[in-house]
């Protein structure tokens, strides 16, 4: 019997999901960024999986999709980490610092110039301060100006 | 056929030769400076199996005679060794029109009186050279090589003389060729030397290219290859080209164009080997080889396979009369050429290249009369020529080997005080060369022009040939007495031609056969002895008298050679003296060749004649000689070598006779060049063309991977694009399937 | 209502269209190394197409057949998309985890919708809750000062974006398929057929469109899970267990420079 067109609309959100997470992995050169996409992948997965589990009427997609949760957090939590060494070696989060791998007579792909930024940092909004506005002190150093 | 000796003798003429040449090839650098000893056996041997061979078919030939009128018998035996190739009847396939007969080569030898005397010549000249080598060698580190070749060369002459089928004698009309491009380069890393020896053998190859063709044209002319007569598949009887069968046949041989052809042919294949005009181009280069060499190759025996050819398919040549007048213009022609060109010559090896070509050009004019007499003069003068060629060439060698290497005789002079034998045996030479009574070039030389004249001057002749049934049978068989014939105006023996031109159909070149023509050809060869004389004793004169001087290359080697190196000098001097007269006056070599089945052909076997000695002639010969030896005496005689030379006493005709009548550079310009220009092309297209796919071909997956291997880039990103692609392009696939 | 506004072409040119719009405004979205005005109006420009090809997905949606008879559905299913779509292409990571979060709201939402109490609230909590906090940790630890250049530009963003719209594309025909044949191979055995005869103890709507696991849900769902996938529960533990050990095992020993990333950055340069 054909799947209803909730179900449909599941597996195609799901669907969406996960192409936009593909896309991400593959563009994106932000380590961070890339694992998140890497999430969001996931994220299509399960809605996908808990689709199929309502059409079918079966626990199995809902119980994989509690399995993926799992090993999403394992992966997340040694995938970070290995992030964390990754920049403590380079100094950046980017994946196209490593090209050691490549044929030994190709150049390494360097980054076109590219246009400077606004040097103006965005301005961020900033709780007004209540009553009396305390005094400066050394730990607006440890303050991060923007993210 | 006769059992003369057993089959083995004939086989081991040229086994022996062979089997030295391997056993000296095998073990030359160990036997190292006796590598002589198997080849100088092996020829030794050879020759004694030649001399029992030739004395049996003496015996059988005497034997054969007896109860016979006077014509002579054909005496041959035959030896098939093995059936080298065969193709089964090809008469079944029925569309053949000649003699569609099966196609068999057998490895068959023939011996007959014309190949018993040659191979005498062969090996005993071989002998004598092998051991003059072994002094004249002695020094050189490609001691055992020369030896090995010079058996090679042996072995090949012989078989060469003895096969009895036109396609062996093609192998080894080009083993010969082979031999002698080996033995004229023996010294590769000269580069004159390996240029002379390609000329030679490609000059030869021209020469080869005309025996092929002739070749093809005798099987479909024919139906057989075969000199002898053999069986065929079936059993039917198929007459060889030479064979008793074809031979007795009035119409056995095909006249017309295609026997003009094949004549013709024939006759390019003998100037190519033989040096005639207008391949004679590689005689004069071939001297940078070995004189040794030269003396067995180029003087006695290599350079005869040409007139042995033409001897030998006589009944084919007598079918078409105007070949053979052609062959008779060659010769003269090439004898006079050749003369010219060497009486300005300064180097002596040269003058004596020179004077090889001249005589063999009087042996083919001898060929060419197409008489009994002519046919046998030429072998006569082959025999005489191979001696004292030979001696001439052994002792330039001497003086070379004296002299430091140094061959030029403006060099050199009066050397007769510093080495008497040698001059002594050359003179001998010298004079046997021009024709000087009672040496062996006078006998044979008179008999060659009496032919010429017989043909040039027939009337003259016409008494006699009534007189020849008669006497025929009594002159064969008695020892020949001085014929003192009356008439004034010169008493000849009419060489008759009237069985001859009736017999086969007219040829194209039949124009030729004119009186006109032959006295022309006499008055030529009898310029030609005069200027072979000069040139003869022009260089006996620069070499041997005047004041001694020797160059300065020559050191401590001015004195006379050794006696290995002089001993054969000797012998073949007192061959050169007495050969002459011995053979003539027992008429010994012309009766012994009659019996030969090439000139039992009635063709040939009409045209015979009782011997005489042509005192006329003789005395035109001898005065020529002598005005030749004269001038040569006014100018050099004496005198310092280095003096006022010939060329520059003869103005531009001398710079004409220099420069070989510029036969080279014509050759250079209207075949060498083109043919470099077509080579160079080809060199081109092979790189550029060729080479240039092949390496395309190679390049192309260096080009696919310099492309390819940018996928590999190192960054994770695009190999995780480059999977991901390939996944979607495979479900694209499936799904589109899927569609249908 | 929607239905009187489409123009008559088949579904698979809606298709078509939008998956080219698709990758059209994912090209223009992703950061492709420009400033100022180039940037900006690109991203407007790839804002538009996007909805374009939402509508078109939308509108190919309506033509097989049952669309969105659930509006809070199509809601929860947009936000969902959108924040997933700006997950993807935001130029700061620490937007990008924020609007990861979003994403996370809204796929909480679908799977509420589509019945999976229980995962609707676990995907929050643990992955809102606990994952998206970790990784915004890690961004503050390794975070360079400004705006990095690696952020600004992305790696093939035209075949990626078009790969991914592919695949989009492709999957959608799959299920538009699904929806116009039955499906050989799908038979449920018991439950599904014996539930259609039974008369639906929930809201009587289209055939099929009953959510059979919805009595009871979390109980049936822990009775399921320590049931039938004991093992697998035990398995997952380990593996938890492996990666915690793991992660603290790889951060102790430390990097070149003992976790020092100022010293490594040093050596480097």
């Amino acid at each position: 019997m054909t799947p209803s067109p909730l179900v449909l609309d599941g597996l195609v959100v799901g669907a969406m999901l996960f192409a936009l997470g593909l896309v991400g992995i593959l563009a994106r050169r932000n380590l961070i960024v890339m694992f998140l996409c890497a999430e969001l992948m996931l994220q299509g997965i399960s809605v996908s999986l808990v689709s199929w589990s309502r059409h079918h009427g079966d626990w199995g997609g809902q119980v994989l999709v509690i399995f993926v949760l799992t090993v999403a957090a394992c992966e997340a939590a040694v995938a970070l980490v290995f992030v964390l060494q990754a920049f403590a070696r380079t100094g950046r989060l980017d994946a196209a610092a490593w090209q050691s791998l490549r044929e030994s007579n190709l150049p390494r792909v360097v980054d076109h110039e590219l246009p400077a930024v606004d040097t103006v940092p965005p301005k961020f909004p900033r709780l007004t301060p209540a009553g009396i506005e305390p005094a400066a002190d050394e730990d607006a150093v440890l303050e991060r100006e923007h993210v | 056929m006769q059992a003369i000796a057993p089959s083995t003798l004939l086989v081991l003429v040229p086994l022996l030769p062979l089997a030295a040449s391997i056993l000296t090839v095998a073990l030359g650098r160990v036997l190292g400076s006796r590598a002589h000893v198997p080849a100088v056996a092996g020829i030794a041997g050879s020759l004694a199996v030649a001399v029992v061979l030739l004395l049996g078919v003496a015996r059988d030939q005497a034997a054969g005679a007896n109860g016979h009128d006077h014509a002579a018998q054909p005496v041959e035996m035959v030896t098939t060794l093995w059936q080298w190739a065969g193709v089964g009847d090809a008469a079944a396939a029925g569309d053949v029109g000649s003699a569609a007969t099966s196609f068999s080569i057998p490895v068959a030898l023939r011996l007959d009186p014309l190949t018993a005397t040659l191979l005498v010549i062969i090996t005993g000249v071989g002998l004598l050279v092998a051991i003059y080598s072994i002094g004249y060698m002695h020094h050189d580190p490609g001691y055992p090589r020369f030896f090995a070749l010079v058996s090679a060369f042996v072995f090949s002459m012989t078989m060469l003389v003895a096969a009895s089928n036109f396609l062996l004698v093609y192998v080894f009309w080009e083993a010969v060729g082979a031999c002698s491009y080996l033995l004229i380069g023996f010294w590769y890393a000269k580069p004159e030397a390996a240029k002379a020896a390609k000329k030679a053998f490609l000059v030869n190859r021209v020469g080869d290219f005309g025996l092929a063709v002739a070749t093809f044209l005798l099987w479909m002319t024919y139906g057989t290859l075969n000199f002898h007569d053999t069986l065929a598949a079936d059993g039917s009887p198929v007459p060889g080209i030479l064979g008793a069968t074809r031979l007795a046949d009035a119409t056995g041989y095909v006249g017309g164009l295609v026997g003009t052809a094949i004549c013709l042919l024939f006759l390019l294949a003998a100037c190519g080997k033989s040096a005639q005009l207008p391949l004679h181009v590689w005689l004069p280069d071939a001297m940078e080889g070995p004189t040794p060499a030269s003396s067995l190759i180029h003087a006695a025996t290599m350079v005869t396979a040409g007139i042995y050819l033409v001897a030998r398919t006589a009944p084919l040549f007598m079918a078409c009369p105007g070949a053979l007048t052609l062959v008779s213009i060659v010769g003269a022609t090439t004898a006079l050429m050749a003369a010219l060109v060497g009486t300005v010559q300064n180097d002596l090896k040269r003058v004596l290249a020179y004077s090889t070509i001249s005589q063999l050009g009087y042996m083919f004019a001898s060929l060419g009369t197409g008489t009994l007499l002519g046919f046998t003069a030429a072998i006569f003068h082959l025999v005489t020529h191979a001696f004292f060629k030979a001696l001439l060439f052994m002792g330039a060698g001497s003086v070379m080997h004296a002299m430091g290497g140094v061959i030029d005789m403006r060099r050199f002079g009066g050397l007769r005080r510093i080495m008497p034998i040698t001059a002594a045996t050359f003179l001998v030479g010298a004079l046997a060369l021009a024709g000087v009574a009672p040496f062996a070039g006078f006998f044979s030389k008179d008999e060659i022009l009496a032919a010429l004249h017989s043909r040039g001057w027939p009337n003259a002749h016409a008494e006699h040939h009534d007189a020849v049934p008669a006497g025929g049978h009594a002159a064969a068989a008695s020892p020949f007495g001085v014929a003192t014939l009356s008439s004034a105006a010169g008493s000849h023996v009419r060489p008759v031609a009237h069985g001859a031109a009736g017999v086969a159909p007219a040829g194209p070149l039949d124009a030729l056969d004119s009186p006109g023509t032959w006295r022309l050809l006499f008055w030529m060869s009898l310029l030609t002895a005069g200027l072979t004389a000069f040139y003869t004793f022009r260089a006996v004169f620069m070499t041997f008298t005047g004041p001694t001087r020797v160059p300065d290359e020559a050191g401590h080697h001015a004195h006379e050679s050794p006696p290995v190196m002089t001993i054969p000098l000797v012998i073949l001097a007192i061959a050169s003296a007495v050969s002459g007269w011995w053979l003539f006056s027992t008429h010994a070599l012309a009766g012994f060749l009659a019996s030969t089945p090439s000139f039992t052909a009635p063709a040939v076997a009409a045209t015979a004649t009782p011997p005489a000695f042509h005192w006329n002639l003789a005395l035109q010969g001898t005065l020529a000689a002598a005005v030749g030896i004269v001038i040569a005496a006014l100018g050099h005689l004496g005198r310092r070598s280095d003096g006022p030379q010939m060329e520059r006493f003869l103005g531009p005709i001398g710079t004409l006779f220099a420069n070989r009548f510029y036969f080279d550079q014509i050759y250079a310009a209207l075949l060498v060049r083109p043919l470099e220009f077509v080579a160079t092309l080809a060199a081109l297209v092979d790189r550029y063309v060729i080479d240039g796919l092949v390496d395309a071909v190679a390049r192309a997956p260096f080009g696919l991977g310099g492309i390819v291997r940018h996928l590999q880039s190192g960054l994770v990103q695009r190999y995780a694009l480059a999977g991901v692609i390939g996944t979607l392009l495979i479900v694209l696939a499936l799904v589109a399937r899927a569609t249908g | 209502m929607i239905a009187s506004l489409m123009p008559a072409v088949s579904p698979g040119t809606f298709l078509s269209v939008a998956v080219a719009a698709t990758a059209g405004s994912l090209w223009l979205l992703l950061p492709r190394g420009q400033a100022g005005v180039a940037e900006r109006t690109s991203r407007w420009a790839g804002a538009l197409l996007g909805i374009a090809a939402l509508g078109c997905f939308i509108a190919t949606g309506h033509r097989l057949g049952g669309l969105g008879e659930e509006a809070v559905f199509l809601v929860v299913s947009l936000v969902a998309v959108v924040s997933g779509a700006a997950t993807v292409v935001s130029r700061s990571p620490v937007y990008a985890a924020i609007w990861f979060a979003m994403t996370l709201a809204g796929v909480a939402g679908v799977l509420l919708v589509l019945g999976a109490q229980f995962l609707g609230v676990a995907t929050i909590v643990v992955y809102a809750g606990a994952i998206l906090v970790m990784f915004l940790f890690v961004l503050m630890l390794a975070q360079p000062a400004g705006l990095a250049p690696y952020d600004r530009v992305s790696n093939e963003p035209l075949l990626s974006a078009v790969a991914g719209a592919v695949l989009l594309g492709i999957l959608s025909l799959s299920i538009g398929r699904l929806s116009a044949e039955p499906p050989a191979c799908c038979q449920v055995p018991s439950k599904a057929a014996a539930l259609a005869d039974a008369p639906s103890p929930a809201e009587p709507t289209a055939a099929g469109d009953v959510d059979l696991l919805a009595e009871h849900h979390v109980a049936r769902l822990g009775a399921e899970l320590f049931g039938r996938h004991l093992l697998s529960v035990e398995v997952a533990g380990v593996l938890l267990l492996v990666a915690l050990v793991g992660s603290i095992a790889i951060v102790s020993r430390g990097g070149v420079s003992g976790g020092d990333p100022q010293a490594a950055r040093r050596a480097i340069r």
